[in-house]
């Protein structure tokens, strides 16, 4: 009797006891903010972002890192965060940057020039990380030096006035993120996994498995404690793989998910028909925002036939860009008309490119494609393949099957090339495939990319992605995807030649368009990309329990929750009802 | 009364022999209601896709070559437009005719099947007399491999395979799903044989001196030709779920046009939440009549070989 007594006791009280755990770690839903993710986080136990893989935009870069500053799409200004602002010597060879003060690690210690040195002399000693923003602060910068606790200074091997948007300012994606020196101090760059990671930002990790992260609130969050800002009012935010536009329609429409991946214009609509509370960037069609990343199709140009220019120029003659505005994006996008994001700032540089009679038309001329394939020797055979010496002329693309959006494109293109007379096929590629094995490593023919994705107000960054410096042999890294083409030769030189003189003119140099237009002549020859399209988002946002989603009419920064600009978005949602 | 009733009955009966009587003459086990049903679903299918290819014009199935999402005559879709007469059964996301697809895709997965289970039926023939008459080693080698073979999900390997194999023709598909529909006709046929072995009519043809091939193929294989048929069925209906399993997918070929990549192209597209029925739709319900349609042949074959199925 005693004794059974005393086993009913004691698991009554661990019972109580795990209930206890368990509820302390519930939150409830409406505390709760749930990201769409699309892709799988193949190393949930790895926080090292100098590595490939899924490592930043599963929730870290959006709510633990935060950038130094975060470029502000809608005024054009650095958003000063963990920095309070910088200053450059008279030709752009010098920078020196103002910390905040107060940033604390969710672990108390304090952030500051420390760190900063310490994660960029990282970044600068170890030639073998090979994240992008480690590779482009390579690039750049000759050494960085502390000043005082909230003062550094950077001495750069050539002049960029753009340095601190390109490496610090979240202008794409992300930013050159800074790293805790008495956590990451003594350990090899390459190989440590930093769990489990700490951060300056108002979340701390939780849990990660391979189809989620959960990032729970640190209440003791520095910048609600100086009054930077007050604390975000999600107590939890997790970033959820949904796979798929269905499986993503469905959770929006039963509010599992507060922001979904791109989808549809006749999955959206149908989302907001069975949940009003449901609304995208603009509130009428085309709904999408516009992605400074243009679409692109990557040609390698070292492999045969591609390694041919006017091969490639004939693919880009056969390619007919409406129709994959009006099949793929059901017209809720544009044609590109250069590899330049079409926004109003970019017009000067668009406007010379196209004056100078590079400029790419929306519909394709297929006979004049087919007229250069057979000036290179090839013949059409019995079913509407060319051919040549018995081999037909066949090209695989590789696609990241992430997103019906680049997926429904290649069948597009690949539909068009096979009516045109190139057998050309889709190969599907999951996402960290995709990105980490098959572009940076040259191992494709053709693939669908937005690598000449950079330039939001001046040209240069976009244009220098394809500069002959960056060129390595098929089955190495490219430096920070670029020039994954590998285009070489003696037009590139002259490109690179060109880019690399633009590359030290300050912003609104009257000069810079026309130079635009002379090194377009040799892209315009080679083609080593072909600009598709320019890309839309449509970005289902619901708003049954958080409000303050960025919109055209509530325009504090774009959409893009899978950036590092993100930490704005989260600091902007306020409870529903 | 009693002798009108009589009389009445005899009247019955002898109707009723006569009935019988004719009835017996065309009384042939072939003609069942179930097989010549199944058979007529299964043609209407081939039908469709023969008549069908002089009919409609069949550049609508490739992308872009239609408008997005009309649904089929007689309906509206989400957006309030009216199905149009020039595609009477909609289109689909990318700007294809359903009914094109159709007339394209169907015959190709029933083709798939077909191929694939003849193929498999072959090797099946030959390895299961082989093993059921030449016996001894033989017969150790082949059982052991059909053993083995039979716990192998096929889906499983095959969906490693054509992921690694990237786009296939159909024929390639059929050859693949030939490897895993084998054994069971193996082991049926082996069995059979073993015990047919032992017949009278066997042994005097070995007696006479006939060859083992003979024997095989000339002697056993027309007795065995219901139980053939009911394998076969049986297979392709194997094979065909086989393929559209990995056409969903999304491992079929990529340009031909089959039931099971439509599928997977409307689930992929979100054609569930946007009520496009019809792209899923069509697509399954074919599917369903040709697996009706095997079904009843199947249940038609049994009643062949096996005359105590057969109603009174």
């Amino acid at each position: 009797m005693k004794l059974t007594k005393t086993i009913l006791m004691g698991s009554t009280l661990a019972l109580t006891a795990m209930w206890g755990a368990a509820f302390a770690q519930n939150v409830a839903r409406e505390d709760t903010v749930i990201f769409d993710l699309d892709r799988t986080i193949k190393d949930p136990d790895n926080f090292n972002w100098f590595t490939p893989g899924t490592k930043r935009m599963h929730g870290a870069h959006q709510t633990m890192w935060e950038p130094l500053f975060i470029l502000n799409y809608n005024t054009g200004a650095l958003d000063p965060w963990l920095a309070t602002g910088f200053e450059a010597n008279e030709d752009s060879t010098e920078f020196t940057l103002t910390l905040r003060d107060g940033v604390e690690w969710s672990d108390g210690e304090a952030f500051n020039a420390d760190d900063v040195v310490f994660t960029v002399n990282m970044a600068l000693e170890n030639e073998e990380i090979s994240s992008r923003e480690a590779s482009t602060i390579r690039a750049q910068v000759a050494s960085v030096e502390k000043v005082d606790d909230l003062t550094v200074t950077f001495a750069l091997k050539e002049p960029n006035p753009r340095f601190v948007v390109e490496n610090f300012g979240v202008r794409i994606f992300g930013s050159f993120l800074i790293m805790p020196e008495h956590v990451w101090n003594g350990e090899d760059p390459a190989t440590f996994a930093f769990n489990p990671p700490i951060g300056t930002g108002p979340y701390t990790f939780t849990s990660a498995a391979t189809n989620r992260a959960i990032w729970d609130r640190n209440d003791d969050w520095w910048g609600a404690k100086t009054g930077f800002m007050d604390l975000p009012e999600p107590q939890r935010v997790i970033f959820l793989e949904t796979g798929g536009a269905e499986s993503r329609a469905q959770l929006m429409v039963t509010n599992e998910l507060d922001a979904a991946q791109n989808v549809g214009v006749g999955t959206f609509e149908a989302i907001a028909a069975q949940n009003p509370n449901v609304i995208a960037w603009h509130s009428d069609y085309p709904y999408a925002a516009s992605d400074p990343c243009a679409r692109q199709l990557e040609i390698n140009t070292t492999v045969t036939p591609w390694d041919n220019p006017a091969m490639r120029k004939a693919v880009a003659h056969i390619i007919d860009r409406s129709q994959i505005v009006n099949v793929a994006y059901e017209g809720t996008t544009v044609p590109s008309e250069t590899m330049f994001a079409q926004y109003g700032s970019m017009a000067p540089f668009i406007d010379a490119v196209k004056e100078a009679g590079y400029g790419l038309p929306a519909t394709a001329d297929v006979a004049a494609g087919q007229a250069l394939i057979e000036e290179a020797g090839w013949t059409k055979g019995g079913d509407g393949i060319y051919e040549k010496d018995g081999q037909q002329l066949s090209v695989d693309i590789h696609v990241n099957s992430a997103s019906t959006e680049y997926t429904r494109t290649i069948d597009i293109v690949v539909e068009q090339l096979n009516r045109a007379g190139i057998a050309a096929k889709a190969v599907p590629v999951e996402n960290g495939v995709f990105w980490g094995e098959v572009l940076p490593f040259g191992k494709y023919e053709m693939s669908y990319s937005w690598l000449s994705c950079g330039s939001v107000n001046e040209p240069w960054a976009s244009m220098g992605r394809y500069t002959v410096s960056d060129v390595v042999p098929v089955g190495e890294r490219s430096p920070g995807f670029n020039n994954t083409a590998r285009w070489s030769g003696d037009a590139a030189a002259a490109y690179s030649a060109i880019v690399d003189q633009m590359a030290d003119l300050t912003l609104g140099d009257p000069e810079i368009p026309g130079m635009v237009a002379e090194a377009y002549q040799h892209l315009d020859a080679e083609m080593p990309f072909i600009p598709l399209v320019q890309a839309a988002k449509l970005l289902p946002m619901n708003t049954t329990y958080w409000t303050g989603w960025p919109t055209a009419e509530n325009y504090y920064n774009h959409p893009f929750f899978w950036w590092n600009h993100t930490h704005q978005i989260i600091h902007n949602l306020e409870k529903a009802g | 009364m009693t002798s009108t009733d009589h009389q009445a009955e005899i009247a019955a009966d002898k109707a009723a022999r006569k009935r019988a009587k004719r009835m017996k003459r065309f009384d042939n086990p072939w003609l069942n209601p179930k097989l010549i049903w199944g058979a007529g679903l299964l043609l209407a299918i081939v039908a469709l896709g023969l008549i069908g290819r002089m009919l409609w014009n069949l550049e609508l199935v490739y992308t872009g070559s239609t408008p997005l999402k009309l649904p089929p005559l007689g309906f509206e879709n989400l957006r309030k437009q009216p199905g149009v007469l020039d595609y009477p059964l909609g289109t689909d996301g990318s700007g294809r005719d359903i009914l094109a697809l159709i007339i394209m895709g169907a015959p190709n997965s029933l083709f798939v099947g077909l191929l694939a289970s003849l193929i498999g039926m072959s090797t099946g023939i030959v390895l299961g007399f082989t093993a059921g008459f030449v016996g001894g080693r033989t017969d150790d080698v082949i059982r052991v491999l059909s053993d083995v073979m039979i716990t192998i999900p096929p889906l499983l390997i095959l969906v490693v395979f054509q992921s690694a194999f990237g786009d296939v023709s159909l024929t390639m598909m059929a050859l693949l799903i030939a490897g895993f529909v084998w054994q069971s006709p193996t082991r049926l046929i082996r069995a059979q044989v073993l015990s047919m072995k032992q017949s009278g009519y066997v042994q005097m043809a070995q007696l006479s001196g006939a060859s083992t091939t003979d024997i095989m193929f000339k002697e056993m294989l027309p007795n065995l030709i219901p139980y053939l048929f009911g394998s076969f069925i049986a297979s392709v209906t194997t094979a065909i779920v086989t393929a559209v399993g990995l056409e969903v997918l999304g491992l079929g070929p990529q340009r031909i046009p089959t039931l099971g990549r439509t599928i997977y192209e409307a689930i992929n597209a979100g054609a569930l939440i946007q009520n496009l029925w019809w792209w899923w739709g069509i697509p399954t319900l074919l599917l369903a009549t040709m697996f009706i349609g095997l079904l009843l042949i199947n249940l038609g074959l049994d009643e062949v070989s096996n005359p105590r199925l057969r109603k009174a």
